[in-house]
């Protein structure tokens, strides 16, 4: 992938502008890369139409000649490049070699096709999509976790599958197309000036109106055609909402309710959709009526030409309307062409909106590897924010020896994820530094630095794969005796015993057909096969009940010796265990100290253990 | 995991194995896919007059339209190939001839027909477009319909994807099969039989030239939609896994940073994107191959006629006219133009009835039961619940209710503990009539659920759900939906009682705050009091509520707890219990594993017999 340029500021007066001024570059640029192929496709696409041209030709030219034959006092046949058939050709044998003439150029012509099919395959599907597919893939596999906040899962799938297809329609749907249509029409409009110059004129005459017509009507139904693409999104979400509510709906007898919502939103949809066919219909027979009526100029003009013996009827008018026919196609063309122009932009923005986007976080350029950490962690004056206009760490230092375990507590938004997010480096600190092992974190190779650290999520995702690939899952060549040793450590190798396939099984996607305490005894298992220096754990028994709780906090006991640990936790068996409990509060250290120390002082620590294990205790059964 | 080798592909083989997706290959993918008792899809079915005479059914209410729809669709059919002939004619008849009135006089007598025509077409592809739209916005409306009449069971059963895809991709082939297919094709079905026709009357041994081509087109045609349809699978298998492998990569991008798979996942999506690529391939060499064969037999056609029809003109003996080649080598354009586009169309034509089978399917799902004729309706609830010996199970051989047993006073306070998959929520869904029991009965102040009326039941009833589910709208409207006449003032004051109208109108935007589809925005514990202020307007005799699992910290917790022991006061609740809190306050606490109750009584007790609740206390308190 070349080094992004980035996208130009939006400072300008008219940013949209700019932007697609842009994309329309970034596009030209990356249809240059495969010029030659592009040229190709031109030149196979204008064959197809030269050959197209002979077999009308030769109909044209049998014409003709028969009437020679039949008719006497008719001008003589006109056959191409000067050439006349040799005296002793019977007209038999003529007419032979005319209809092997019309289907030989056919049959080539139909290979030609295949060719163009295939070719405009392997260019676009085979190359240019696999590309961009891949790149983009690749970027955001390394983007930061503040692209992934941003971005909704629907939408990145979008522009992995969607997005990349309107970047090739470019190239083949908008830069080929076009040169097709405008070679295509010269080259149609020079052999119909050939036959009749003042004829093809005023015939050409409906040529410019009819792609105005259609450019026309193409703009006036976009608005259309995306309120009505809103209008569908805005139906399904309804329904979506409705169906996974359907519990509240029956339990509380809200039938009608729902019905009248859902009956509201699907009459948007077709009322819509009769606001496009109302345009539609007018414009498709208009274009037909066009078409027609260039046909009738063609034979009152045409035919009052042949009357005066200007033009032959054979070569002349019905070679005439053929080509008539095939350069009206290309106006209609123009409209789909400048459809495709435009959904091109829409998707190469959000194509190259990633692909040009900085992943955040970066090695550099000195970065120095990291075998193995010992696991001190220092946080100096780090400040952080998710957003520029909320902070969500002020100035927090704090200083983590080799081998502690530190509990962080708080009320939902004091900035607990964050604080631990930053360990890994998933974000780095707007102001301050991460210190490990007494350098700085954005001096370590980054892979390095995750290497030492693993992690358990609140919810943890597992992959739809075998239990083993699972717990291999950052190490990939683990032996099954390492597998089934982090399994032990984690309490997990018991149960995936009992499974089916035991280490074999196949998780479902997430790890549905696993409970909430299993998953996350193999999301422990998987963190801890790497052996790492620092283990973090976000809240990991906050989805599974009191009892799976309690097997975790047992696993979890065995793991964490010898390593710094993080926890961050709602409930006082799991915060109790900590060396040191610090208590955030909107992004602020609060308090720092043991158990015993902060459930002494005022403050929220003390609050929350009352209000959890002591509340109310006078009407306890 | 195995990888296979994805480098040597010299022809790629639609029915070679697929390579890797994702981190899985893709056969362990389907493995897992089967697993999860996803069906197999087919796209296309064939044509069939059961599913057409049901679709236009669709039609009836729209009777005056489809008249007027098939006299134009009619019309159209006469007027292309009189187009064509007219052209024809005109060059054969006036220009031939070089009478110049007469042409001036054909001419404008084409230009007008022209108007005709198009006029024709603009009402043709009108009434088309509208049917069509109709009868899916009828076809989506009535499965709606459908589907609210259906058991909770259901829903249970089908994911929320599976529904869209009906309400969405299948309804959408069904309008192309009607808006298009049905008369595109009639229309150009019409057509070739009205070139055919005007063909014959022109001469009829040349058309004989055109019907001995027919045999070469069918048998091109059953050749190639075989191969194509076979191909399209293929590449439909192997986008899904592209679209599958992406979610996934999306959801677990936080693993996979975090322990630096990133490099390796690329590559995985590499090989899975260039494996599509191929399958691409060989669909677009078939139909590369496929459409100028057809094609090539209109040219094949003409060549024809040069030949043998010249020869006709030629010999005395035939007597032909040179105006007839002339007349056949516009409508035998014309005559031939259709068939790939009917080629297109009977592709088209078979997704529609896919689609239009999936569809008519939902309407004939019947619910899992129905209320009895007479359902039983008290005048008054007092709210005393028992299940008695019931047993239920989803699936045939496995039971997940066995032999339960439990009552619930008027007005009490029913907390239920237990492990995943003890059979809690079942307890509750039966309460609520979403299931009936398969033996045993479940009774409403002693009436069996199979009399009471569903209705009135749920009329009688509220449910909080774990997900405190809202709808899209204001949070005064989610909290008003259950009783529409509820005034302003009448939401404050439940959430007064409730001790939390202060937080509700901290918000921003307070009761008229918008929240989103998923209640963006807003905190689990805001989402929860809502959900409760709900259930408390709609002031139900029995409460079902189901706890939210997740934790939420202490202070917001106490909170909720506090607005929930309110909200329950005076009711028989069932509480689906995660808190110790919730259980210290129950009336009684049945605990439940594996299908049973395994302990039942008062809070106090079950602590002092030291059984399973014991045990479980002592766990979580530490």
């Amino acid at each position: 992938m070349p080094p992004p340029s980035p996208p130009p500021s939006g400072s300008a007066a008219r940013p949209y502008l700019r932007r697609q001024r842009y994309l329309l570059g970034r596009l030209l640029r990356l249809t240059s890369r495969y010029g030659w192929r592009c040229l190709g496709l031109v030149l196979l696409n204008l064959s197809l139409l030269a050959l197209g041209l002979a077999g009308i030709g030769g109909v044209g030219i049998a014409i003709d000649f028969l009437r020679e034959q039949v008719q006497s006092g008719s001008p003589p046949a006109k056959f191409p490049f000067g050439w006349y058939p040799p005296a002793d050709w019977s007209p038999r044998f003529v007419l032979l070699s005319l209809g092997l003439w019309i289907f030989a150029a056919a049959a080539i012509r139909a290979w030609l096709a295949f060719l163009t099919a295939v070719s405009t395959n392997r260019l676009g599907q085979g190359r240019i999509v696999v590309e961009l597919r891949a790149s983009i893939y690749a970027k955001m596999q390394r983007m930061s976790f503040r692209f992934f906040d941003a971005n909704a899962t629907g939408s990145l799938i979008n522009r992995v599958t969607g997005d990349t297809q309107s970047v090739r329609l470019f190239i083949d749907g908008v830069v080929v197309q076009a040169l097709n249509i405008i070679l295509a029409t010269l080259f149609y409009l020079f052999c119909l000036v050939q036959i009749h110059a003042g004829l093809a004129l005023a015939c050409f005459a409906f040529l410019p109106l009819l792609g105005l017509v259609v450019i026309i009507f193409s703009r006036w139904l976009r608005p259309d055609y995306e309120e009505g693409r809103k209008r569908v999104d805005r139906l399904v979400l309804v329904f979506e909402e409705l169906a996974r509510g359907m519990g509240v709906v029956k339990s509380f007898g809200l039938q009608s309710w729902a019905e009248g919502r859902f009956v509201e939103a699907n009459g948007a949809v077709r009322d819509q959709k009769n606001n496009v066919f109302r345009k539609l219909t007018i414009l498709f027979p208009l274009v037909s009526l066009l078409n027609q009526l260039s046909l009738a100029v063609l034979l009152g003009y045409g035919g009052w030409l042949a009357i005066r013996g200007e033009i032959p009827i054979g070569t002349g008018l019905i070679l005439f309307a053929g080509i008539l026919q095939q350069l009206n196609a290309q106006a209609n063309a123009i409209g789909t062409v400048a459809d495709s122009l435009q959904q091109t932009l829409t998707g190469a923005d959000r194509v190259y909106e990633i692909l040009d986007a900085e992943p955040g976080i970066l090695d550099r350029e000195d970065a120095v590897p990291l075998e193995r950490a010992r696991g001190e962690v220092i946080f100096d004056h780090v400040a952080f924010r998710f957003k520029p206009e909320s902070t969500v760490l002020h100035d927090l230092s704090l200083t983590v020896r080799a081998g502690e375990k530190i509990a962080i507590v708080g009320p939902t938004g004091s900035g607990k994820t964050a604080l631990i997010q930053l360990i890994p480096r998933f974000y780095d600190p707007d102001e301050g530094r991460l210190l490990l092992d007494g350098r700085d974190l954005r001096d370590w190779q980054l892979d390095d630095v995750r290497r030492q650290v693993g992690l358990v999520f609140q919810e943890s995702f597992l992959f739809s794969a075998p239990v083993s690939a699972n717990i291999a899952f950052g190490c990939p060549g683990a032996t099954p005796e390492a597998i089934e040793r982090a399994a032990r450590l984690a309490a997990a190798h018991e149960f995936i015993e009992k499974l089916p396939l035991g280490y074999d099984t196949l998780l479902h996607e997430n790890g549905a057909n696993l409970s909430g305490g299993q998953r996350q005894r193999l999301a422990l298992a998987r963190a801890i096969l790497l052996d790492p220096a620092i283990l973090i754990l976000d809240d990991p028994t906050a989805a599974v009940d009191a009892g799976t709780e309690q097997e975790i906090l047992t696993a979890m006991d065995r793991v964490m010796a010898g390593r710094t640990t993080f926890i961050v936790a709602h409930r006082f068996t799991t915060v109790r265990r900590a060396d040191r409990i610090i208590v955030l509060d909107r992004g602020h250290i609060a308090a720092v100290g043991t158990h015993e120390q902060l459930s002494k002082q005022p403050g929220y620590y003390r609050d929350a253990i009352l209000a959890e294990s002591g509340e109310d205790k006078g009407e306890a059964a | 995991m195995k990888e296979r080798d994805s480098t040597k592909w010299g022809r790629p083989d639609p029915t070679a194995k697929p390579v890797v997706a994702g981190i899985v290959d893709g056969q362990t993918l389907s493995k897992v896919r089967a697993a999860r008792g996803d069906e197999d899809e087919s796209a296309q079915v064939p044509l069939s007059f059961r599913l057409i005479r049901r679709l236009l059914g669709f039609t009836g209410v729209y009777r005056r339209k489809m008249i007027g729809l098939f006299i134009s669709v009619g019309a159209r059919a006469i007027q292309l190939p009189v187009l064509a002939w007219a052209i024809g004619a005109i060059i054969n008849g006036p220009i031939a001839r070089g009478d110049l009135g007469q042409l001036a006089w054909s001419v404008g007598a084409f230009t007008a027909f022209a108007f005709f025509t198009e006029l024709t077409f603009r009402y043709r592809i009108k009434w088309a477009l509208e049917i069509g739209e109709a009868v899916i916005h009828d076809l989506r409306s009535a499965m709606f319909r459908h589907w609210l009449g259906l058991t909770m069971g259901y829903f249970n059963r089908q994911p929320v994807g599976r529904l869209i895809s009906r309400l969405t991709g299948d309804a959408e082939n069904v309008r192309v099969g009607v808006q298009n297919v049905l008369f595109v094709s009639l229309v150009s079905a019409g057509q070739m039989i009205g070139c055919a026709v005007l063909m014959v009357i022109e001469d009829w041994r040349l058309f004989l030239l055109v019907l001995g081509i027919a045999p070469v087109i069918w048998g091109l045609n059953l050749y190639f939609r075989k191969r194509l349809s076979e191909a399209y699978r293929c590449q439909s298998d192997s986008f899904s896994r592209i679209t599958a492998t992406m979610a996934e990569s999306v959801s677990g991008i936080r693993v996979t940073q975090s322990f630096s798979r990133e490099r390796v996942n690329a590559d995985h999506f590499r090989a899975l994107v260039e494996d599509h690529a191929r399958y691409n391939l060989v669909a677009a060499r078939a139909t590369g191959t496929f459409l100028p064969l057809l094609e090539l037999n209109g040219q094949l056609f003409m060549a024809l006629l040069v030949v043998i029809g010249g020869g006709h003109v030629l010999d005395p003996a035939h007597s032909m006219d040179l105006g007839s080649m002339v007349q056949f080598f516009f409508l035998a354009g014309l005559f031939f133009s259709p068939i790939t586009i009917l080629g297109n169309m009977f592709n088209e034509a078979l997704t529609a009835m896919a689609g239009a089978e999936r569809v008519f399917a939902i309407l004939d799902t019947q619910p899992d039961w129905q209320d009895k004729p007479d359902p039983v309706t008290p005048a008054t609830l007092a709210g005393r619940v028992e299940l008695r010996d019931v047993t239920f199970s989803y699936q045939a051989d496995r039971p997940v209710l066995r032999g339960v047993s439990l009552t619930a006073e008027a007005g009490q306070c029913v907390a239920i503990v237990g492990a995943t998959g003890s059979g809690k929520s079942t307890v509750a869904g039966l309460i609520a009539k979403f299931y009936l029991p398969e033996s045993g009965a479940v009774l409403i102040d002693g009436i069996d659920t199979r009399d009471i009326s569903s209705p009135w039941l749920h009329a009688h009833l509220g449910i909080v759900p774990q997900q405190n589910h809202l709808f899209a709208g204001t949070i005064l409207e989610n909290i008003r939906v259950v009783k529409p006449g509820a005034t302003r003032d009448e939401v404050r004051a439940a959430l007064a009682k409730l001790d939390c109208l202060e937080t509700i109108e901290s918000i921003a935007g307070g009761l008229d705050a918008e929240v989103g589809e998923r209640g963006s925005g807003l905190s689990l514990g805001q989402r929860q009091l809502i959900c409760f202020a709900r259930a408390l307007i709609a002031d139900p005799r029995i409460l079902i509520l189901d706890e939210a699992t997740s934790a939420i910290d202490p202070l917001t917790e106490a909170r909720t707890q506090k607005a929930m022991r309110l909200l329950m006061a005076g009711r028989t609740s069932f509480v689906l219990a995660h808190r110790l809190s919730t259980l210290r306050h129950a009336d009684q606490v049945v605990v439940m594993g594996d299908g049973m109750v395994l302990e039942q009584g008062e809070p106090g007790e079950l602590l002092e017999s030291g059984g399973a609740f014991a045990e479980l206390w002592g766990r979580a308190g530490g």
